[in-house]
């Protein structure tokens, strides 16, 4: 899986320590390889240490200060989060328990007994509250957190718990990741809170070597080589042994001695250890499952992802650079794109079969999945194919003033020369060379289109092409309200007047604020579709106000309204109507080409217990264990 | 001149171009984007704050507001301060990260180098002592077949057939092994046999071609017909003058292929050497790294000329300093 | 060659006779013009008129398109037709004791047959067989003869046996995990090895003859200061630099050989200087000299022909190093990846290596061939040209 979580900070890691439990990684230039971000887990043939591989080694294990998977999955080993969700998604508490009446404010029980390693004592809930309040709240240390506690009220009501006050409720707040801290010590902080020393605090060795972590992870972090990997040892006071509201199998856990986590940069030096049993588990290509399940000492579980694989197609300004009128604005020529790409070729082709069709902007297995008979689906069945896609175009050529159209089988601009789009993927990275080489085909074969591909480094473009810095800002007041806004910032669309009140890098504005670069398509970047808390998915749809925008789509149907109905929503079915409906419009509007959702494949040495092929897979990673 | 001056004169040349070397190197990469602040816009910008102030406040916590010559003296200064600052892609000190990775490299370019610098001119010398025979065949099909064939190619080939068919060697390295173990001696056989076999090809050549100018010596057929052993006669009046045009290549060609391959060995075998650090820390973009370790690619690929140089001008008596 | 017949020694112009002579072009001069014209035509026309995303031929009808590196290519053709090819003709006695020569060293002439079928390949292979292009449902098919267990395919396009797919002559060196053919794949890297050895050599001979020469003549401080600066090109880390460049703006084909050939010559530099300080020495120079000869004209007709043959036998020994240094980076996965040079093909093939070594394994051992034979070649025409040279260059 590539460039997974791509450009976005919206997903909070989780700290599921299984592979795939969350998905955020850095910025798509993970990895020597990249192919998979993934890491595996290990036991190999000495089953008292529970040990797995990495594709690449991480950035910082400072948990203030991480935004990539695999080290959230590294710290993890160490250093419980707040809660998680089990098997069948339901929250299930780990270091606080958290309820709400009216899903606006949220009263946070922080469970007794947490101890810090000395001398920091006892975890409270005045930890909690200096974390969000001084740190993440704090404006000057730029957390990787911070932007979810904007506007959320924190107070302490106990010794043990706190209440956080949403601006607007939020049912499914937890669901969103946004509310979950790890446990630091309020005097680790201290000195730098007081000196606003966020150089300092990144840098802090306690925090890089997480040796505060006391009773609150499964194993102790014995060691951190740059390149190698970390290397823990059993936590014997482990604070879910004593906890009654889990599974008794908590009672023992963790069931190995030590843990480690190789980083093993090249896939084959993974699936070798896996093997050999160095590893007890690594993620296994789509083209060499079958391989692995053969195997009698392997098993492969297949997981499904709600991280897709999608098509950008720019509509601002410096997109559609073959000619007038950016034809990418229009709903049929999207769809026409769509209906031009076949998704079971590519699934067999690119993922050999390990991926599922991706028609709306949710996994099949949300609950929020719209009903099949209610979306077009695009790009199978009768909707691939040349002629229907054609037909899709022509519907869009009528709509454009200018006049684009067939010439024989090749698409024309007006003045009569073929169409011809750029489609960027990131450089070395293989499965996105083969996607990009496929689509150029499918809409070269079935809409006459000359795609050129270009390979790019992931950083490059998202700092020139995708995403800009250089865009105007609203004033606000003292109290950070909007008070006016730049005329540059105001648009029409649609016929309403549309205000951006706080543009972003990845959505800077109206159509004509653009990266320095101009590129027609891309395929770096998959993102989340937020399966647990679809409302996440209004940053991408959400037009001027979604931060989150960068091809600049505007919505042709009423999408604030159907988020606000779902913001509203007292009920999860109300939620759930008001959600549907919005995805069976995406599914119409395709302001991404979606593609696919790729599964991840991962094997386990035989007799390990605890994976799960679904989504919260690793949820109770401290329980897994090998069979008597 | 005197031999002390030119000496002198050589490392102050030594020291200039290092000097332009990292200038050049700080000059690209100040010209080159960076990461960090926009990232700093891009926090800014999601917590509703004003993106150009953070850039503003970035580039001064970093120093980039000032004018492109302070941060180049201020550069220049932390050279030899060896406050090299901090990397970013690994949270750790910019020295600390290169004195790890020399740890690992050194492990495999020791032996490298010693079996280089032991066993080239040693088969060169057996090959010359016995020219054209199948031995010398043999030996010079080998020295070709080690430099023409690609180190990463040659690498992964082995790493296939003995780490994945026949399992003799572990395919990835693992960082825990001790230095002087078999452990260890396993997992870094195959590296340095490559390095090895790619750089012995030229040394034994050179000697091979050297020595057979002074095996037909005068010299050389007095020692025989005085019945010294062909042992010492080898040693002594082959080995020694062949050492003196053979060691003012061998510096300068072990140092452009460490430069070269152990990078791409390094990758090969999974080793988290200099080469590996180096082209890690460019794709992500940490510039305190990617200086750091520039400079010490530029010191040694320096001071190996400066050694090919002297170790020149020591061994040939020919040479006038004022020549050169 | 002067007009007129001066009646009396002392009424000779020489200066208008060595002046005369610079613009006195030799056969080869010509033909290089007369062919080198038509080229730089095409390529104004495909500057000017034809679009920058069509193909240069769409006029008549042909897709292939040519870029600038194209042109140079063909360009410096030319130049090694008319400047090494045709001189080995027109001395037909000198060619004869070369080959002599060289023919003693059977492996140099095997080496030789191989570099023929690469370059011929190079030439017209891409004129034969198409591109390689992907077709993501026939990735991995083994290589005619050879089979894949089923379970590594998609679909198989041969037959399968016992549960492996066996390999066809459609693709008879298998197929990549995208499904491009192997065997194009080598064939249009043939084109890419060709372009960077010919390119290279060009560029660096250029600026390598010109700065060695300039400088043994300038003499003094220029001298000086300029066998500093080639201090400084030699240690230079090319292979960092060109990362660092390749990652912070990117990269291509014609990227890579520039700074490459930039970085290159100071070895041909330095030796092209201190030969012409030693044939400068020489008396028939003197003589030359003396007799008002113009320096240029002195370089050209006695130091480059006195130095061609050991700077032919040092390009061809720096060609492999070139070759290696671009599949190295492409192996990386930061070389171009649009560019089908086998070590693109490499390290397409990486993570496939334990069930499809083909795909490493071909282009592997087609580079592994291809620099023995430059370096085989080198080493034949060290002793061929210059028997007293030492093999230390190797």
């Amino acid at each position: 899986m590539l460039g997974i979580g791509g450009a976005t900070a919206l997903a909070g890691c989780s700290g599921n320590g299984g592979d795939g439990g969350d998905g955020e990684t850095g910025n798509g230039t993970d990895g020597d390889d990249g192919t998979d971000g993934g890491d595996g887990e290990d036991s190999g043939t000495d089953t008292s240490t529970y040990a797995t591989a990495a594709a690449a080694s991480f950035t910082t294990l400072n948990p203030i200060y991480n935004d990539e998977n695999g080290a959230g999955n590294a710290i993890a080993r160490a250093l419980d989060q707040g809660y998680t969700f089990n098997a069948d998604n339901e929250y299930v508490p780990l270091l606080y328990d958290m309820s709400t009446e009216d899903g606006e404010v949220w009263t946070f029980e922080v469970r007794e007994g947490l101890q810090f390693s000395d001398p920091y004592g006892e975890v409270t809930a005045s930890d909690f509250v200096y974390l969000i309040q001084e740190v993440h709240q704090g404006g000057w240390a730029s957390s990787v957190s911070a932007t979810y506690w904007t506007g959320v009220e924190v107070e302490q009501t106990g010794e043990y718990e706190f209440q956080a006050t949403l601006q607007s409720p939020q049912l499914l707040w937890p669901e969103s990741y946004e509310p979950l801290l790890y446990p630091i010590p309020q005097d680790l902080l201290q000195p730098y809170v007081e000196e606003e020393d966020a150089e300092g605090l990144r840098q802090d060795e306690e925090l890089l070597e997480l040796q505060f972590s006391g009773n609150l992870g499964p194993y102790v972090l014995d060691e951190w080589q740059r390149d190698g990997g970390t290397q823990y040892s059993r936590n014997d006071d482990y604070y879910l042994q004593d906890a009654d509201d889990l599974p008794d199998v908590f009672n023992e856990a963790p069931y190995f001695e030590s843990a480690e986590i190789q980083v093993l940069g090249e896939q084959a030096s993974r699936l070798g250890a896996l093997e050999t049993g160095e590893v007890d588990s690594a993620a296994i290509p789509p083209e060499r499952v079958q391989e692995y399940q053969d195997n009698d000492e392997i098993y492969v579980n297949q997981i499904p992802q709600p991280y897709n694989e999608k098509l950008s197609v720019n509509m601002r300004d410096n997109g559609w650079t073959t000619g007038p009128g950016n034809m990418f604005r229009h709903i049929p020529f999207r769809q026409a794109m769509a209906a031009a790409i076949d998704k079971q070729s590519l699934i067999q082709g690119v993922f050999r079969d390990f991926a599922e069709t991706h028609f709306t902007w949710q996994p099949r297995f949300s609950n929020f999945y719209p009903p099949e008979d209610n979306i077009p689906m695009f790009g199978v069945g009768d909707r691939y194919g040349s002629e229907y896609a054609r037909g899709l175009a022509e519907d869009a050529f009528e709509q454009s003033e200018y006049e684009y159209g067939f010439d024989g089988e090749t698409m024309v601009d007006p003045d009569g020369n073929q169409v011809q789009l750029s489609l960027y993927h990131s450089a070395g990275q293989e499965t996105e060379q083969l996607m990009g080489e496929f689509i150029a085909q499918e809409l070269g074969n079935n809409l006459g289109i000359d795609v050129s591909i270009e390979a790019i480094d992931g950083t490059r473009f998202d700092t020139e092409y995708y995403t800009t810095t250089d865009f105007p800002t609203p004033e606000r007041n003292e109290e950070g309200e909007v008070t006016s806004v730049p005329d540059e910032l105001v648009d029409t669309v649609d016929g309403e007047e549309v205000e951006w009140t706080s543009p972003t890098a990845t959505n800077p504005g109206p159509r004509n604020i653009t990266g320095n670069e101009d590129w027609d398509m891309e395929i770096v970047y998959g993102l989340n579709t937020f399966p647990r808390n679809p409302l996440t998915n209004a940053v991408f749809f959400d037009g001027a106000t979604g931060s989150y925008n960068p091809v600049g789509y505007y919505p042709e149907f009423d999408a604030q309204t159907l988020f606000d109905n779902a913001r509203q929503a007292s009920s999860e079915e109300e939620l759930a109507d008001a959600l549907v409906d919005l995805f069976v419009n995406i599914a119409e509007e395709q302001p991404y080409i979606m593609l696919a959702f790729p599964d991840s494949t991962v094997g386990y040495r035989e007799g390990l217990e605890g994976p799960i092929e679904n989504f919260s897979n690793g949820w109770n990673l401290p329980a897994w264990r090998y069979e008597q | 001149m005197g031999f002390g001056k030119y000496v002198g004169a050589r490392v102050l040349w030594a020291v200039v171009v290092s000097l332009i070397i990292t200038t050049i190197t700080f000059l690209l990469l100040a010209a080159a984007p960076n990461p960090a602040i926009r990232e700093a816009a891009t926090q800014a910008a999601l917590q509703g704050g004003d993106p150009s102030a953070a850039v503003e406040r970035e580039r001064e916590l970093r120093g980039l507001n000032q004018p492109l010559y302070v941060r180049y003296m201020d550069f220049i200064r932390s050279i030899y301060t060896l406050d090299w600052g901090w990397s970013e892609s690994r949270s750790q000190p910019v020295t600390e990260a290169l004195l790890q990775a020399l740890y690992y490299t050194a492990q495999y370019s020791i032996p490298w180098t010693v079996l280089t610098i032991t066993l080239g001119p040693l088969v060169g010398v057996y090959s010359a002592a016995n020219m054209y025979s199948w031995r010398d065949h043999v030996a010079t099909g080998f020295a070709f077949f080690g430099y023409a064939i690609p180190n990463f190619f040659f690498g992964i080939i082995l790493l296939l057939i003995f780490g994945v068919w026949f399992e003799v060697v572990p395919i990835s390295y693992d960082t825990s092994a001790p230095v002087f173990s078999l452990q260890n001696v396993r997992q870094l056989i195959l590296p340095v046999f490559v390095l090895v076999t790619g750089s012995i090809g030229a040394t034994m050549r050179v000697s091979r071609n050297e020595s057979a100018e002074f095996q037909n010596s005068d010299f050389m057929k007095t020692a025989k017909a005085k019945g010294v052993s062909p042992l010492r006669a080898y040693a002594y009046h082959v080995m020694r003058p062949t050492m003196v045009p053979l060691s003012t290549t061998l510096v300068g060609q072990l140092l452009a292929l460490f430069i070269g391959s152990s990078l791409l060995v390094e990758v090969v075998f999974g080793i988290p050497g200099l080469g590996r650090l180096t082209f890690n820390a460019l794709i992500s973009q940490d510039t305190n790294l990617v200086l750091g370790s520039t400079l010490v690619f530029t010191f040694i690929a320096v001071v190996g000329n400066l050694l090919e140089d002297l170790v020149f001008t020591v061994l040939d008596p020919r040479i006038n300093y004022d020549d050169r | 060659m002067a007009t007129k017949k001066p009646e009396q020694f002392d009424r000779v112009d020489w200066s208008e006779l060595s002046e005369s002579r610079r613009f006195d072009l030799s056969i080869n001069s010509i033909g290089m013009l007369v062919a080198t014209l038509p080229l730089a035509l095409l390529w104004l026309y495909d500057y000017q008129f034809v679009g920058e995303r069509e193909a240069t031929f769409q006029a008549i009808g042909l897709s292939r398109n040519l870029d600038p590196l194209d042109y140079f290519f063909v360009f410096t053709l030319f130049l090694f037709f008319f400047y090494l090819i045709l001189p080995l003709y027109q001395n037909p006695r000198m060619t004869r004791y070369y080959w002599k020569e060289f023919r003693r060293n059977r492996p140099a002439v095997v080496s030789l047959g191989w570099l023929g079928i690469v370059f011929v390949g190079g030439l017209i292979g891409p004129l034969l067989i198409s591109a390689p292009e992907q077709s993501i449902l026939t990735g991995h098919q083994p290589p005619v003869f050879l089979s894949i267990d089923e379970a590594n395919v998609a679909n198989c396009v041969g037959e399968v046996v016992n549960g492996r797919c066996q390999g066809t002559w459609q693709h008879p060196l298998g197929t990549t995990r995208g499904g491009k053919d192997v065997f194009a794949g080598i064939v249009y890297g043939m084109t890419i090895s060709m372009q960077i050895a010919f390119i290279t050599t060009t560029i660096v001979a250029a600026i390598g003859i010109t700065f060695g020469t300039v400088s043994a003549y300038a003499g003094g401080w220029v001298d000086e200061v300029m066998m500093r600066f080639v201090d400084i090109i030699l240690s230079f880390p090319t292979f960092l630099m060109f990362l660092l460049i390749l990652y912070i703006y990117g990269a291509g084909l014609g990227m890579f050989i520039l700074v490459f050939s930039a970085f290159a010559w100071g070895g041909t530099a330095r030796y092209v200087r201190s030969k012409s300080l030693s044939v400068s020495e020489e008396e028939f120079i003197k003589a030359t000299r003396i007799s008002g000869a113009s320096t240029y004209r002195v370089v050209r007709k006695h130091v480059v022909p006195n130095v061609a043959s050991s700077i032919i036998t040092q390009l061809t020994l720096l060609i492999p190093g070139f070759l290696l240094a671009e599949a190295q980076l492409a192996f990386l996965g930061i070389g171009d990846s649009a560019v089908p040079s086998w070590g693109q093909l490499i390290s397409a093939g990486r993570s496939d290596l334990a069930f499809a070594p083909w795909i490493v394994l071909s282009p592997g051992i087609v580079l592994f061939l291809t620099i023995l034979a430059f370096n085989f070649i080198g080493d034949a025409l060290l002793d061929a040209l210059n028997p007293e040279a030492e093999a230390e260059s190797a």
